[in-house]
């Protein structure tokens, strides 16, 4: 849930280089499936990579899974498909969107409210994956 | 009320963006082109206020938890059918639907060393009925050693 685009600010920044990611994983702090409770495995990202400002981002943007041409897709065609799942891996079902929003905020120091939009590529996987302990697992996941 | 954007941060295994929920907050039907994502009281995002930001391991703009209270995504109305299969690594059955978006999000308040000056705390409740559908689908994959 980005207040400004996620897609347009990759475009804008793609081409630099640097090191990805320090970001926290916390897996289950959602909620926990049964499964969960005995796996020492995490999924694993899918291979393929988009370049990102600070180094390859494992996603496809969204858009068609035959890989055509997509407005949502700046990084044009991909004829090895465009698979929308984050986790490799994986046999089941998947969501995804890319949508825009708006509502209100309002600032919780002064109460003052104002119009705001959103931008969201967001997802759902839920089926088997076989995780980094090289077992196979049933869960559910969203890309948010 | 500056930028604000939220996501789960990347896991050391480089899956991006990405968090286990629980298997009941889904719910597919395929030959419907139905589908429904629904998350409460998720605690284990950031708001990273920009996306460059979130991507960038020093996190120059600062980092907080976001509080996830509600997201609410449905699919209906199916579009279009499509199927693909590369013959090694993804095949799938996917519908091309519309889709519709409920979420209520908020940030504390913040100050230094969480993040550069002091930020107000900040609640965003979205209008369903604002929802753009740039592009939405659901169905059924294989993929990886699951092919």
């Amino acid at each position: 849930m980005r207040g400004i685009s996620r897609r347009t600010l990759l475009q804008r920044t793609m081409g630099a280089s640097a090191v990805l990611g320090s970001g926290l994983w916390a897996p289950g702090v959602a909620g926990a499936d049964d499964d969960l409770t005995k796996r020492c495995g995490v999924p694993l990202p899918l291979p393929h990579t988009t370049a990102g400002p600070f180094g390859p981002l494992h996603f496809y943007f969204p858009g068609p899974i035959d890989g055509s041409l997509a407005p949502t897709d700046a990084t044009g065609v991909h004829p090895e498909g465009r698979d929308p799942s984050t986790i490799t891996n994986f046999e089941g079902l998947v969501g995804n969107v890319d949508l825009e929003f708006s509502g209100t905020a309002r600032d919780t120091k002064t109460g003052a409210k104002a119009p705001y939009t959103f931008h969201t590529d967001s997802r759902f996987m839920i089926g088997d994956f076989i995780a980094s302990d090289q077992k196979r697992h049933k869960g559910a996941f969203a890309f948010l | 009320m500056g930028p604000h954007s939220y996501d789960p941060g990347t896991a050391p295994s480089l899956l991006l963006w990405t968090i286990e929920i629980p298997e009941g907050s889904v719910h597919v039907d395929l030959h419907a082109g139905e589908a429904t994502l629904d998350l409460h009281n998720v605690c284990s995002l950031f708001d990273a206020f920009t996306v460059p930001n979130s991507l960038n391991p020093l996190h120059p703009l600062g980092l907080v938890s976001g509080f996830m209270k509600s997201l609410r995504i449905e699919w209906s109305g199916i579009k279009s059918m499509l199927s693909f299969n590369n013959h090694s690594t993804f095949r799938g059955d996917f519908v091309e639907t519309s889709a519709r978006i409920e979420l209520s999000i908020n940030s504390p308040a913040s100050k230094p060393p969480f993040t550069p000056a002091p930020e107000d705390g900040f609640e965003f409740e979205a209008d369903p009925a604002t929802t753009i559908t740039n592009f939405a689908q659901i169905g059924h994959e294989n993929n990886g050693s699951l092919f």
